[in-house]
């Protein structure tokens, strides 16, 4: 599970030029307690990367170790090639938008978007305006005289954004932004980070566990699961190429059926599963004797004339479609239908475009 | 609209509040009465008079008495603090398990009584004391140090120790309400350590730390078994001669003229002090 | 801290009112005295008792001060006997707070020394309101071992010999009759220095305050002093050279030609105190002047009683004790008055411990 996709390397835009940070063996331990087991990434200049995965999984501790809050206990990580372990987070040209916001509450919002500023040798009659410029980026030069206690969630985000980027960090860190705000705040803040950093041609690492967000935004996802990195690669090969059932289920939508790899060819692999034989691409490291898991995803299913029995149990409306929830040989199932569909009970067929499907390796403590 | 629980409390706190009135409040009034009084030998004139304070602000020792007074509290203050600050902040935020542990050990001398530390400093100080010994004994000194007690030194150490766990609880209270990540964002910002603590820590530690002041001020001002005790023959504080006037001088209102002019001067510290904790963001109120 | 003090002042009467009746046992007449707890020991007072249908209650004071502070208070009416110092008789006299001894009931008195009875103290007009019970000297109490010669009060004025060494008493009555009597200032002037008596008093008592290790307040922390070296001499009361020989240290007690203070506390009866109650108190009053009592208050306390009556009972050592051995010491001695211009000499006092 720690070897590294070759295929998500493959799948970037063909990295030419030194990433503009690496981590190499990233290591991190407290005391008995393994929080960051190892992992090797790199995150290239001008992306959006975000670090995804369940609480505990470690990437915050891993977001922590590039802001200099925590030390690495082996690995390394360097920043434009440089050496990142021995420099203070003062000193760091990174800069973190913190989850509680973590605005200073005896300053006004102007004074906290320019604290850092004195720092990096600005001459003191052009703070006051630079922060100024900072907070019109988020727009909140209106609100530059208040204390954050009276500003809104979203409010304190778009200051802590300003206070962050108004440094002009090589590298910006946000440490699940989004996680205080209600729905409709979010996706509203979703695209005003991903539209701020392709203004500002950042680079923004940002750790979530919501693979809603981590789509909406990234450039590249790696998502975290136990300390290690799980897959990592753009947002529609992890979506549409699990490298395993846990990623396929984290990030959502796929309905996994449990099988046994009898063959492999090429990008092909021939699945047994419950529901039969299939030739379906699977995941790379997938050899014959493996346990794995098929992926369907309701848009790869449909009711057709032929194909799988199955019984419908449930029908859910979702404007454009309908989810047709299907049982299957002891397996639910999940299909789209642009027509109403026949209600419970009735029995219909299931086709599904074999090379849109997926083999993923299973695991154990996985639920498919 | 208050509900009737609410009604029930009001009426169970009466009790209590007309209690502190009475206990507290009533003697006071009666010592601010007297301070206009006038005494001749043993009778009391009860024509209203500024004469005693008259006589406290054109007196040289009374005035010197308050002034050493409030500056020795703000000395013990300052004391205090800067020890009070590591202190506080290894408990709140280096310490897990033994918390409740060290808490209760740092306030152990309190519960000892205020003569049985005192009777400790003595023996540490003392000509003979243990301090002296040893200094001896490793040959830094030949003859024993006097000043080490009964001298303003002996006070000012014996004070310190006193009341250094007010500040210090102060200080730590404020200290758990300190969110690290706030000294996070300083670092992340760029602020050496040095700028961390005057920008984040000192301002939004302030309330503890007026709190704990004005606590061991007050105290502080009002101690003067210790430097009587301790501080030699220039021990005597506005408090014992206070006590004389009360006592042996059977001179009542000059005795209350002066408290009160001490109780009036800690009013006024406190006020400025509670003003000073509403204007820090801790406990700001949003518009 | 202050204010609780003042407080227990303040209060001090109305605690009284209460404290009283309930504690008293059952017997023909209650009465209660109001005194030192040294002086009303059980033992003391036994053989009254056996003779006497009287129950007492002892209400114990702490100072001088709170006894006059209670009874100002309004405690008088409950209290059937006070112990004042001979010196603050007058402020209750003053206050109108005791009614005169009636000797007819108290025949011991005749045997009280001579300078109790010629005392103007404790009277009113001829009449006796505070009667003289007991009495003892506030001597010079220092360390022999470590000291070349018997002081006097010179020694805490001049020369530097023992600087940092010396304590006074924290008192400005006795500290400043000491300056006094430094001064050669006659006792019949004593107490009503002068403007320019007192400026010469304050001149020396500077001089004296920065030879001193400290000023001490209770008897058992000198007593402490004394121990640890901390202070080889002091203007002392006695117990300190018993208690400190008694431990194998060489002390010395001074009795300074220029004057000794003596001390006195009397007994007295607050007005409103009648019937059998007060014929019950001045038979206690006489029980107090009496020999029974002279003698365990000679040997317990060791404190002298102001009668002869247990004189020939004490054995020469006994006598010694409590300086009554040779009588014409109480020519020397300096007893303590109270100064009409005192709230002056505690402002000086202060001033001078202030400077």
């Amino acid at each position: 599970m720690t070897t590294p996709d070759l295929r998500a390397e493959t799948d970037g835009s063909g990295r030419a030029q030194r990433p503009l940070l690496e981590a190499k063996g990233l290591y991190k331990s407290y005391g008995e307690v393994d929080a960051v087991s190892g992992v090797d990434f790199a995150l290239d200049g001008n992306s959006y990367v975000t670090l995804l995965g369940p609480s505990g999984c470690g990437k915050t501790s891993i977001l922590r170790m590039i802001g200099g809050f925590e030390e690495i206990t082996s690995g390394a990580l360097t920043l434009d090639g440089a050496r990142l372990d021995e420099i203070p987070a003062a000193r760091r040209p990174i800069n973190t938008v913190f989850q509680s916001y973590a605005l200073f509450p005896h300053l006004s919002v102007l004074d906290n978007v320019a604290f850092g500023l004195s720092y990096r040798g600005i001459p003191r009659s052009r703070i006051r305006p630079t922060a100024l410029e900072a907070l019109k980026t988020v727009r909140m030069e209106a609100m530059a005289d208040r204390r954050p206690r009276q500003l809104s969630g979203g409010q304190q985000q778009r200051v802590a954004l300003a206070r962050a980027i108004v440094n002009e960090p090589r590298l910006l860190l946000l440490d699940e932004p989004l996680s205080a705000l209600d729905r409709r705040m979010r996706k509203d803040m979703q695209i005003e980070l991903k539209d701020l950093q392709r203004r500002l041609g950042m680079t923004f690492l940002h750790v979530t566990h919501d693979q809603e967000e981590a789509f909406a935004l990234s450039d590249r996802i790696i998502v975290m699961r136990n300390g290690r990195i799980e897959q990592q690669g753009r947002p529609d090969h992890i979506y549409a190429r699990p490298n395993t059932a846990y990623v396929a289920d984290f990030i959502g939508g796929a309905v996994c059926v449990p099988g046994e790899v009898v063959d492999r060819q090429a990008v092909d692999v021939i699945l047994d599963t419950a529901l039969g034989r299939f030739q379906i691409p699977g995941a790379p490291p997938l050899t014959a004797g493996m346990a794995a898991v098929l992926c369907l995803r309701p848009e790869n299913l449909s009711l057709a004339s032929d194909g799988l029995p199955a019984r419908v149990t449930h029908c859910v409306y979702r404007g454009s479609d309908w989810i047709v929830e299907c049982e299957s040989a002891g397996q639910l199932l999940q299909a789209t239908a642009l027509d109403t569909p026949p209600p419970p009970g009735s029995d219909v067929k299931l086709s599904f475009d074999p090379a849109r499907a997926w083999a993923a390796a299973a695991e154990q403590g996985v639920s498919a | 609209m208050r509900g009737l629980p609410g009604q029930i409390g009001t009426w169970l706190a009466m009790p209590v509040v007309a209690a502190l009135v009475a206990l507290c409040l009533a003697p006071l009034l009666i010592l601010l009465a007297y301070s206009f009084f006038q005494v001749d030998f043993v009778a009391i004139s009860r024509d209203p008079t500024f004469a005693n304070y008259v006589k406290i602000a054109g007196s040289e020792t009374y005035r010197g008495l308050i002034a050493r007074a409030f500056g020795s509290a703000l000395l013990v203050v300052a004391i205090t603090a800067v020890i009070g600050y590591p202190v506080a902040w290894f408990i709140a935020k280096r310490v897990t398990g033994a918390k409740s542990t060290l808490l209760t050990l740092l306030l152990v001398p309190l519960y000892s009584g205020d003569l049985v530390r005192i009777f400790a400093w003595r023996v540490l100080l003392g000509a003979e004391g243990a301090i002296n010994r040893t200094l001896m004994w490793l040959g830094l000194t030949t003859e024993p140090l006097a000043g080490l007690l009964f001298s303003p030194l002996a006070t000012h150490i014996a004070l310190t120790y006193n009341y250094l766990p007010f500040m210090v609880i102060g200080l730590w209270l404020a200290f758990e309400s300190l969110d690290d990540a706030w000294l996070e964002a300083a670092a992340d910002l760029g602020a050496p350590a040095a700028d961390r603590f005057r920008r984040v820590t000192l301002p939004l530690t302030s309330p503890g730390l007026i709190a704990g002041g004005l606590m061991v001020f007050v105290m502080v001002a009002g101690d003067y078994l210790t430097p009587q005790l301790l501080g030699g023959a220039s021990g005597i504080t506005i408090i014992s001669a206070v006590n004389d006037l009360f006592g042996t001088a059977f001179d009542w209102p000059l005795g209350s003229a002066i408290a009160w002019t001490m109780l009036a001067i800690l009013m006024l510290c406190f006020g400025a002090g509670a003003l000073a904790i509403r204007r820090t963001a801790l406990v700001s109120e949003g518009v | 801290m202050y204010r609780r003090d003042l407080l227990r002042t303040a209060l001090a009467g109305a605690a009284l009112g209460a404290l009283g009746p309930a504690s008293r046992a059952y017997a023909a007449t209650d009465i209660l005295w109001m005194t030192w707890e040294n002086l009303a020991k059980d033992d003391y007072l036994a053989p009254f008792f056996a003779a006497n249908d009287v129950a007492l209650t002892k209400t114990f004071i702490g100072t001088d001060d709170e006894q006059f502070a209670k009874l100002r208070a309004g405690g008088a009416s409950s209290v059937d006997l006070i112990t004042p110092g001979l010196d603050k008789v007058e402020f209750y006299t003053a206050s109108d707070l005791l009614q005169p001894i009636d000797f007819d009931k108290v025949p011991n008195a005749a045997l009280l020394y001579d300078t109790f009875k010629k005392t103007p103290l404790g009277k009113v007009d001829g009449e006796t309101y505070g009667i003289p019970f007991y009495w003892g000297i506030n001597p010079i109490v220092y360390r022999a071992d470590l000291m070349d010669e018997e002081p006097d009060w010179s020694v805490f004025f001049e020369g530097d010999k023992y600087n940092g060494k010396l304590a006074m008493r924290d008192y400005a009555l006795e500290g400043i009759m000491i300056a006094a009597m430094y001064l050669g200032i006659p006792e019949s002037e004593m107490f009503d220095l002068d403007d320019a008596q007192l400026a010469e008093v304050k001149k020396v008592l500077m001089i004296q305050k920065s030879k001193l290790r400290t000023y001490w307040n209770s008897i058992g922390d000198l007593t402490n002093l004394f121990a640890t070296g901390e202070v080889v001499c002091a203007f002392s009361w006695v117990p300190p050279y018993y208690d400190l020989r008694a431990k194998g240290i060489d002390m010395g007690m001074a009795k300074p030609k220029e004057g000794v203070i003596g001390w006195c506390d009397t007994i007295a009866v607050p007005k409103g105190v009648e019937g059998e109650r007060l014929d019950a108190t001045f038979k206690l009053v006489d029980y107090l002047l009496g020999p029974d009592y002279g003698k365990m208050l000679a040997v317990g306390g060791p404190y002298a009683q102001s009668t002869s009556a247990a004189r020939d009972m004490l054995s020469a050592e006994e006598q010694e004790k409590i300086f009554i051995s040779d009588l014409s010491i109480m020519d020397s001695f300096v007893w303590k008055k109270n100064p009409p211009r005192y709230n002056e000499w505690v402002a000086l006092w202060n001033e001078v411990k202030a400077s």
